[in-house]
């Protein structure tokens, strides 16, 4: 008898273990949603005239290679760090003229809206799993293109 | 030799014949030289036997000892036909536990299925409202888990500063 059932109290067990971890890690989830956000200047000039434009990181500077951009260089405008709640927003500024507004939808996925001169000229709802990068971009003067680049950090 | 004197020889052997065919197979055994043979080998048998058996003594006379062992093998059935069938109980626990804690690993799984899929790969949909131009095109890598907008709007100067060596600012 013991033998027959001692299979069975295995699984139990594993099942138990399953449990208690999947509990515990949804409990260690926080609640709020934590971003990094770039502003990219896209040239083929090997240097920036601006001193305070430093090249991207090399992670970003590979995962910008991979996608369908023509330009050399990539220097870093700014980068900014920000959390939402769930189901909240935040505006985040970008540089005088533009920035970014972030918010969790149904905890599911997120609303990204562009905003120019203070007025949302864009918007896009999309998952946005830990780890991956929404870029937005258009042209920029002289043939240069202008990145602001979003990542789920948490 | 034919079963019949086989078995006669066998009595006579153990002095189990009457007298008249005690005589005959006397004769016999002086005329016959094979039925010597049997007779002889018929007596060293039994002496054999005879020795061996007088080592053995039972500590009870014979009935006795023989219905004992016939108690002990019907004792041994009876157990083996009163062996209770399985309870409604034990029948519901043998099988409630695995099926519960295969239901729990199933339960465990969707729910990091779930935890997974809201993190990873199950994606929804994707909606994009562009209000002052539609000229904006998506490009998505999985690989890379990237997903690139080129917006024509707004135009390069709006967001950005124009001064040379000042760009961007």
């Amino acid at each position: 008898m013991k033998d027959k059932f001692s299979g069975a109290f295995l699984l139990w067990r594993v099942a138990l273990l399953l449990l208690f971890a999947t509990f515990a890690g949804r409990c260690a989830q926080t609640n709020e949603l934590k971003f990094e956000s770039q502003l990219i200047w896209a040239t083929n000039d090997k240097q920036s005239p601006n001193p305070k434009h430093k090249d991207v990181e090399p992670e970003i500077r590979k995962k910008l290679d991979e996608l369908p951009l023509k330009w050399k260089s990539y220097f870093e405008v700014n980068r900014k760090q920000f959390s939402i709640a769930k189901g909240a927003a935040s505006k985040v500024a970008m540089s005088e003229k533009c920035g970014i507004d972030v918010k969790d939808v149904d905890g599911k996925k997120v609303e990204v809206a562009l905003i120019s001169k203070g007025e949302a000229v864009w918007t896009r709802t999309q998952p946005l799993p830990k780890g991956e990068i929404l870029i937005l971009s258009g042209n920029a003067p002289d043939k240069t293109a202008w990145l602001i680049t979003l990542k789920r950090i948490e | 030799m034919k079963q019949e004197l086989q078995l006669k020889l066998q009595a006579y052997v153990d002095g189990e014949l009457p007298d008249h065919e005690a005589g005959e197979v006397s004769e016999l055994l002086a005329q016959d030289t094979e039925v010597r043979g049997l007779v002889s080998e018929l007596k060293n048998t039994r002496a054999a036997l005879a020795g061996f058996e007088a080592d053995i003594k039972l500590p009870e006379n014979r009935e006795f000892y023989w219905s004992k062992i016939e108690r002990e093998i019907q004792r041994f059935e009876k157990a083996e036909t009163a062996v209770s069938p399985v309870s409604i109980f034990a029948a519901w626990r043998r099988f409630l536990i695995p099926a519960s804690a295969i239901a729990a690993l199933v339960m465990g799984v969707l729910m990091v299925g779930r935890q997974v899929g809201h993190e990873g790969a199950h994606r929804g949909p994707e909606t994009e409202t562009t209000f002052a131009d539609s000229g904006a095109f998506t490009y998505r890598d999985y690989a890379s888990g990237m997903t690139l907008v080129w917006l024509s709007y707004p135009a390069e100067n709006d967001l950005l500063e124009t001064n040379p060596g000042n760009r961007l600012d």
